[in-house]
């Protein structure tokens, strides 16, 4: 049996929380939140035990053998670093940090503690990007040639409107569009540069145009939104002999309308769902587990995480600097 | 009024011969092409006269053109046309570069001719619809926008650089660059673009990513790529995706078809309304009122100026001021 403890009672948490508990060898041994409203409504749901802090956790609940970081992205490298001292297994959300020292130096201090760290870039375990993938990869399209993805929704809401800071959360580059840059550099490998341009300086809307030129000559453009209603993603592979396309707009298998005048309740990150027997999410922790017990190398590894936060920056500066953004590539750094 | 055509080359010419014969009041009095071939053959399919000489067609009573040759041609039979004293609607893009594009703007100017840049897509009833929603407010103020318009690789002149003046880039950008500055009313002010050769094994651009920053600080982004390959339902796209500040509006002008499914593979069948007839007959009515019309040959230089920009983007990876084209 492994035992959980995931710290963060947000939207992720929420989700984490819901895919262990029908996970078999899984067990949600208890959540963490300094908000005690949010731990005790997910405490509730979940039928697990609520701590305000990590440390009196692991007090109550010796038996944990990892620790899932659902917290906002600032607060990622402390309490990685902490559960560190705890178990030996620590899933991360996305994005690993704020900045590139921070990602470096979680990585390094886990790898040092012998941690195994596991980043949650959950869109490798979406099945239409996999299939998506696998179908490029079959030959499905020839050579590719320019690729389109959107993804976004509203302007997400959080504790403390963390979303709203670009200290706390990197803004829409860093916490959304990363995704998609973890993605396509799995697809196409690295990048050479990014140019970007966003709207600045707009209360509660944020929207972003990314264009990324890859080492093997790929074009890809990127929109990330909060500027739209309701969360959507989508794709299209254009290459010299076919083309791939998918839009989770036009690709909705139940769609319940409910005829009520009062507005709709939204609360927290918006959520894609999709009626499969065991969600992305689901998946993805599953596979952590997996890693973990059997030693296996994860789908997504850190190192994939610090790759895509380093892309995710180099379009935050091209937006800075209205210049286009030639990578420096920072896995020599890291293998030294 | 008489019309005539000069050249065939491009296919549009077909879609204009027929708005042209079914305007009312309107008459395909003449073709001239410098192939004598297709020339004929499309005088015998629109039952008009084909013109071996340019000049003699030009010395008829006609009152304007229709010029459909090769790109690089346009600024020639342009010249010639006004110089003739007969009024030009013009394929875009206007000319392969901006001495042309202002020597004919400048000759149409000194004949008093009208000159028109042929944009059919201002004449798109969903695009209409579009610029009547921003020009309301109701979108408040337009933040962003997000074009495409992709397309087929068009083969022949249009993939030989000396006729085309380029590839995807300067076939499929001005366009949208045109409804954009139309929509905004604020001129590009910067360029970068990522431009490459990923589809045609011909050495020319076919696929193009340009941003933009406009005057009034809008963006935008516009993919021009000959991305669509043959087993694609439809030969390209015109779409839109506008961010404002009390909402978005997504625009697909050709979003009205149905689709097909038969031993041919799956096909799109547009049904919407045929935007080249609302071109032609604001450049009849133009002649008419002996007025403005309402796209002019300086909107196909400005539409022009952000292509040239943008392949310079690309070769030197970096932004370009509009100012320094």
């Amino acid at each position: 049996m492994n035992y959980v403890l995931i710290v963060g009672a947000g939207t992720m948490g929420t989700v984490h929380a819901h895919s262990y508990l029908n996970m078999d060898g899984v067990q949600l041994a208890g959540i963490v939140d300094i908000r005690a409203d949010a731990a005790k409504q997910l405490g509730q749901q979940t039928g697990t035990r609520v701590f305000p802090t990590m440390e009196e956790a692991m007090e109550a609940l010796p038996e944990i053998d990892v620790i899932d970081i659902c917290l906002p992205t600032y607060l990622h490298l402390e309490f990685v670093k902490k559960a560190a001292q705890f178990v030996k297994n620590v899933i991360c959300e996305k994005p690993l940090a704020r900045s590139i020292d921070e990602a470096k130096e979680m990585i390094e201090f886990c790898k040092e503690k012998g941690i195994k760290l596991f980043v949650g870039h959950v869109v490798r375990f979406f099945p239409e990007y996999v299939k998506a993938k696998q179908i490029i990869e079959d030959g499905g399209i020839g050579r590719p040639g320019v690729i389109r993805t959107s993804r976004g929704g509203g302007f997400p809401a959080g504790w403390e409107n963390w979303y709203e800071s670009r200290e706390k959360s990197g803004g829409l580059v860093l916490d959304l569009l990363i995704h998609d840059f973890d993605y396509l550099r799995w697809c196409f490998g690295e990048v050479e540069r990014v140019y970007a341009r966003g709207i600045k300086g707009r209360e509660k809307l944020d929207y972003t145009l990314v264009t990324l030129k890859f080492k093997n000559g790929v074009i890809a453009h990127l929109e990330g939104t909060w500027a739209h209603q309701g969360f959507s993603s989508s794709f299209e592979f254009a290459g010299e002999k076919g083309i791939v396309d998918y839009d989770s707009k036009k690709a909705v298998p139940v769609h319940l309308v409910r005829h009520v005048d009062s507005s709709i309740q939204t609360a927290g990150v918006t959520v894609p769902e999709s009626p499969l027997k065991e969600n992305p999410y689901f998946q993805e922790l599953q596979h952590f587990i997996h890693c973990m017990n059997s030693g296996q190398d994860p789908i997504v590894t850190c190192d994939d995480g610090l790759k895509a936060l380093e892309i995710a920056l180099a379009a935050q500066e091209a937006m800075d600097t209205n210049k286009p953004v030639f990578l420096k590539s920072v896995k020599e750094e890291l293998t030294k | 009024m008489k019309l005539a055509i000069i050249s065939f080359a491009h296919m549009h010419a077909f879609s204009y011969a027929k708005a042209i014969q079914s305007y009312p009041g309107a008459k395909l009095a003449g073709i001239y092409d410098d192939d004598p071939n297709r020339g004929e053959r499309a005088a015998e399919d629109f039952n008009t006269q084909y013109y071996e000489s340019l000049d003699v067609l030009l010395s008829t009573d006609i009152d304007a053109v229709i010029i459909t040759s090769e790109n690089s041609m346009h600024k020639v039979h342009t010249v010639a046309a006004a110089r003739a004293g007969k009024h030009v609607l013009c394929e875009k893009p206007l000319a392969t570069n901006i001495e042309d594009s202002l020597e004919m703007i400048r000759t149409c100017k000194e004949n008093n001719i009208i000159l028109q840049t042929a944009f059919p897509v201002r004449f798109s009833s969903p695009v209409l619809r579009a610029k009547t929603i921003i020009d309301s407010g109701e979108l408040g103020e337009v933040l962003a926008i997000k074009g495409t318009n992709r397309g087929t690789n068009p083969g022949g002149w249009f993939i030989q650089p000396e006729f085309s003046g380029g590839g995807a880039v300067i076939d499929h950008t001005v366009h949208v660059v045109d409804i954009m500055r139309w929509f905004l009313k604020s001129e590009v002010k910067e360029v970068y673009a990522e431009v490459d050769n990923r589809f045609v094994s011909e050495k020319i651009d076919d696929c193009g990513i340009l941003s933009m920053e406009f005057d009034n600080g809008t963006i935008a982004t516009l993919d021009c790529s000959w991305s669509r390959n043959p087993s694609f339902p439809t030969w390209g796209d015109v779409t839109l995706e506008i961010v404002g500040t009390k909402g978005t509006l997504s625009v697909d002008a050709f979003a009205q078809k149905i689709d097909v499914f038969n031993e041919r593979g799956h096909k799109y069948h547009y049904w919407g309304d045929e935007m080249d007839a609302g071109l032609m007959g604001d450049f009849i009515e133009s002649i008419k009122e002996e007025r403005i019309p309402s796209i002019s040959g300086l909107d196909g230089l400005k539409a022009l100026e952000v292509a040239l920009a943008a392949y310079k983007s690309s070769r030197q990876k970096e932004p370009i001021q509009l100012s320094q084209v």
